[in-house]
Formats: structure tokens, sequence, C-alpha cells
């Protein structure tokens, strides 16, 4: 039996594969589902990504939405985002999407629970490494999100980590103020996962307030 | 004056189609040898190297303890065995092995992994001897350790994508709260080096406060060793448990063996479907000319002469038929190797269809061997006609 074991390993080891980029997905999708979006009775996960759904244009659009350029080895064109539909009965109530996003010690994996118009419903940590941890993920911090939609991120450039004028963004709070890092990561992922969902499913309705930095709006 | 080999192949021209279409199965044939023999040379010398790419043929490990990152976590980061640094140094000492690779397998909880936390590994190696030895690990960016103490990692690439690491990032060790600078991403391998996380062996034993103790030592055995023995020997090491790789290696040569039968199976098939083509062709010939035959015997010729004659035009046949056959095979390596990727799943890195020159001689003496075989009777059909009867023949 070990043999065979050994043998499967083996063989699976000496694969010639050709591998994706990483996705996000929830670690206990029943699980999860139902926790961020109470009174749901089911959903539909489909996958989409950048590449699939207009490619090297399409990622120059969200890159200028989003104020800041995809970086590093993990951000790139073909990272499949899974998208979970959320159901009551028959009736879709909303979406759960996640994103990775690059952390200072580790990657951070940020989910939103939107409704239909895409306003944020919940917010939701499912990894990240930080000394600060615990107080990133307080539910005290998820629920500043809460009533905020891409409208409000406009405002917020990522680069510098600053508000230009005033937003809703500006009034959440660093919970620790030695993660300015990780915090400033967290909106990131959250400004660029309501970009994604804004350009995969709400058919662009938010593009209309989106002004570039120092520039006006569409 | 004509001599033999003249007659035999204007012999051959006179019927063109019939000597084209016999030559094409027969380069068929000795294509499909070529590539069978090529094939299970490359497969099994690719094989071989993946299998010795693995690094070490054998692991030891204390009684009980996981000896992957995978089996540790689900054990949840629990079950870790230790054994004395003795042991290693007791390993190392034994006649059959080349080299030694001591390893530190520790794991800790991370409550901001998911939503009721999770468990991360990491793996102390010695960076004296397990780059060595892994030799075959390749980096995506930066390199190994610059020093043994150093709080420095290197990160499997599914490791790095999950913690979106790139070499210059921190990395923190949660619950002990050590920071680490991540030197290395490893390229994707296939393998479960892929989901680890390498820290210098001295670094992790350090962290986690643990002292000349080790969880796994990986043992790389000299090529002449009497490996059977030496595991016997190992096995009956106590506390320690020995997970070998040679059995695995064994496994899949047995395998392979299977294999290999069904493609000399194949290969015979093909050489007999030539054989039997062959030998029509010749006695259609023959027949065909048999009054011909019939005249250079009333002529002086001897029943040799004609079976040498006879017996030549097969072996022309059979030379021109494995000549093409062998280049196509050579020419078309390269197509039939993407083909065989196409069709196996799960087939080794490097080159799959191997051909080399012993090869093809092989294959041309077969292949001559065949026209020898195949041309003895429609020959010796041809030596043994009367002159009379065949004139006679031609008259009725």
């Amino acid at each position: 039996m070990r043999n065979l074991l050994f043998s499967l390993i083996l063989l699976l080891a000496s694969a010639t594969q050709t591998y994706g980029a990483v996705g996000c997905d929830l670690n206990d999708p029943d699980r999860d589902v139902a926790r961020l979006f109470p009174g749901s009775t089911g959903y539909k996960t489909s996958y989409l990504s950048i590449a699939q759904k207009g490619g090297e244009a399409l990622l120059a659009k969200v890159e200028e939405r989003l104020g800041d350029k995809f970086h590093g080895l993990y951000e790139t064109i073909d990272v499949p985002y899974t998208l979970y539909d959320i159901y009551q009965g028959k009736q879709k109530i909303g979406y759960i999407h996640g994103v990775n996003q690059k952390g200072q010690y580790g990657g951070i994996q940020v989910f939103l629970a939107l409704d239909l118009e895409g306003i944020i419903k919940s917010f939701y940590f499912q990894k990240l490494t930080s000394k600060f941890g615990k107080q990133l993920r307080d539910p005290k911090f998820g629920q500043q999100f809460v009533g905020l939609s891409l409208k409000d991120f406009y405002g917020y450039d990522v680069s510098s980590g600053k508000a230009t004028g005033p937003s809703r963004v500006e009034q959440i709070k660093n919970p620790a103020p030695q993660a300015e890092a990780d915090f400033r990561a967290a909106l990131r992922a959250v400004k660029k996962n309501l970009i994604l969902m804004d350009e995969f499913v709400l058919g662009n309705q938010y593009l209309k307030y989106f002004k570039p930095f120092g520039g006006s709006s569409r | 004056m004509i001599n033999i080999f003249q007659v035999a192949y204007k012999n051959l021209l006179r019927k063109k189609a019939r000597s084209g279409l016999t030559i094409i199965g027969i380069a068929l044939a000795a294509w499909v040898l070529v590539s069978l023999l090529g094939f299970n040379r490359g497969y099994e010398s690719s094989l071989n190297k993946d299998i010795d790419n693995l690094g070490f043929q054998m692991l030891v490990t204390a009684k009980g303890c996981p000896y992957e990152a995978a089996t540790l976590m689900l054990k949840g980061g629990t079950g870790l065995r230790y054994m004395k640094q003795e042991i290693a140094d007791s390993v190392a000492s034994q006649p059959e092995v080349e080299q030694i690779t001591p390893m530190l397998m520790q794991a800790v909880f991370d409550p901001n992994k998911g939503e009721s936390g999770g468990i991360t590994a990491y793996l102390g190696v010695d960076p004296a001897t397990f780059p060595k030895m892994k030799s075959f690990l390749e980096f995506k960016q930066g390199g190994w350790f610059s020093d043994p103490n150093a709080l420095e990692a290197v990160m499997g690439y599914e490791a790095a994508e999950l913690e979106q690491r790139e070499a210059g990032d921190l990395l923190l060790i949660p619950t002990k709260n050590v920071e680490l600078k991540v030197v290395g991403v490893l390229k994707r391998t296939g393998t479960q080096d892929d989901g680890t996380i390498f820290l210098p062996l001295k670094a992790v034993q350090k962290i986690f406060g643990i002292k000349d103790e080790l969880t796994g030592i990986g043992v790389k055995v000299k090529k002449e060793a009497d490996i059977a023995q030496f595991e016997e020997r190992m096995y009956r090491l106590p506390d320690v448990q020995v997970v070998s790789l040679t059995q695995v290696k064994q496994t899949i040569m047995t395998l392979v063996s299977t294999a290999k039968v069904m493609v000399f199976s194949i290969a015979l098939i093909a050489i007999l479907i030539a054989v039997v083509g062959v030998i029509n062709t010749i006695l259609m010939s023959v027949m065909e000319r048999i009054q011909e035959i019939g005249i250079l015997k009333s002529m002086g010729a001897t029943a040799w002469d004609i079976f040498k004659l006879i017996w030549l035009e097969t072996l022309i046949l059979c030379l021109t038929g494995g000549l093409i056959g062998t280049a196509m095979a050579m020419a078309t390596a390269k197509l039939t190797e993407i083909l065989v990727r196409q069709l196996l799943p799960y087939a080794p890195s490097g080159g799959l269809v191997q051909i080399n020159l012993v090869l093809v001689l092989f294959t041309f003496g077969v292949v001559t061997l065949i026209g020898l075989i195949s041309g003895i009777y429609p020959s010796w059909k041809a030596g043994r006609v009367r002159p009379l009867d065949a004139i006679r023949s031609q008259v009725e």
C-alpha cells in the first residue's frame, strides 16, 4: 500500500503540468456564505479573470480606476477571481467576492459581501498574517466598511494611503496604528475588489463617479 | 558487364509501384520500431532521472513522526517526534551512505488563518547539504540562505504565492512573532517542496528552542551500494522509521516493464506485418517471372544463382525501407514526443523519445534480418523452378 501511495506521489511529482495563478476562494463556502450573508439559502460559484473578461485593455482600465498598477509576481492578469452569487430561495440577493493582497508579513485575503447595488454588507479577512492580526480582525474594524460602495473609495488614493477630499473612507479608523502597512493593504484590497465587481458584474454602474486623481468625473 | 546487384535493382524497377509500396510498408514498420524503442529508452531514462532528482532515496524519521508538511497539518500541527543528532551521525557513518542531510520540521498555529485559525509548517534544512542534494531546485527569485544561522526563508512557489511573498519581503512566524527575510522563491517543481517554507536548520532550532534534535534525515546512497541490504539494516534501528524511495523506484520500474512488454508486442506485430508483406511481394514477383527464371536456368544459371538474385532483391527492398523508416523516426522524434505527452497525462520530464546510433544500427540490423528471413522462401521457390516446366507454362 505504501509503495502504491508513493508511486502515485512520484507519478504526480514527475508530471508535466501547467499552472495558473492562485485565486481566492472561501475556505468553507457553506459556513462562510451563511455567516456573511444572513438569510441566504444558497449560492452559485463562478470564476472570472481580467484576462478572460477583457485582457490587457481591461487591466489598464482597472489599474486606472484603482490609481495603482498591478505589481509583483502574483497580482497578474490571469488571477482567477471566485464570485459567489447569493440566493434567497430563487431570488438573487447579492454577491460575495474576495481578492488576494500583499500584506507586510504575508498574503491577505479580503472578502466582501455586497448587495445587488454593490453596497458592502460585510467585510471579512479570511487570511491575515500580522503582529496585530487580532485588532484588525476585530468585527468592529470590519463594521466600518458596511454601507460603503465604490463611490466612496474613488476618493481614496491607494498609493499615498490618503483620501483626496471628504470621504467616508477617511473615517475608517486603523485599530492598530503600528500595522499601518496592513491597514492600507486592506483598503487597497477593498477598492480593488469593488472595482472588479463593478467591471465583472455590476455593469460599470460606478464608472460615472470615477475621476482620476487631479481630474474631473466622467 | 552487368553484375547481380544491377540485375536485382533493375528487376525491382520494372514494377515501380509495387516495389515502392513494399518499401513504404517496411519503412513504416522500421519507423514504428525505432520510435517505440526510442520511447522505451527515453521514458525509462527520464523516469530514472526524475527519481534521482528527488534528492535523497531514503528518509529516516523518528517513529510515528509525520514526514510531510501536509501530514503534519492534517494532524493539526501535533504529533512531531524527535530523534537525537547522534542518529544522524550514525547513519552518516554507514559505508553505503554518500551523504545525509538533517531536517527539523516545526509547525505553529496561526489564529488569523481562516475563520478558526490554521497551521503553518516550517522545514529547517542544513544549508551545507540540502541544496546539494536537491540540486534540481531552481529559483524564480533570489537564492539560498546567506548564513547557516540567518533568520531567512526560502519559499516553495505555492507557499510564496499564498503568502504573496517575493525575495526581500518579510515573513512572520505567528505566535513566535519572529520576523524572517525571504531570500528566495523557488520555481514550481510539482512536488511537496512547492508548499514548503525552508529555514536554516540552526535558525529553526533556535526559534523553537530545540537543541540537537531532528525530525528527519535525508539519505543519499552510493550508486554501487547494495540498497536492499542497507535498508534492512536501517529498518532494524530502534525508534526510527525508514521511508525508502528505492521501493518506489522498483514499483515504478515493474510498471514500466509491463508497459515495455506491450511496446515490444506492438513492435513485433509491425514486424510480422512487414515480413508477410515482403514475402507476398517477392513471391508475386517470382510467379510473374517464372518463364524468365526458366530461360535463365536453361542458359546455365544454377539454383543458387537464382536464389541469390531473388534474395538480393528482398534485401534491397528491406534496406531501402529500413533507411527511410529510420530517417523518418529521427526526423519526427520531437513530434512523436509532443503526441506522447498529449496522450500521457503524467509523463516524466526530459526527452521522452531518445534515438541514438546504437538504436538506429539495431533497427537496421533487425530490418536486414527481416529481409534475409522473408526472402528465403520466395528465393528457394524460384531456385527450384525447372526450366522446361517454366517455358512450357508460357506456351500453355
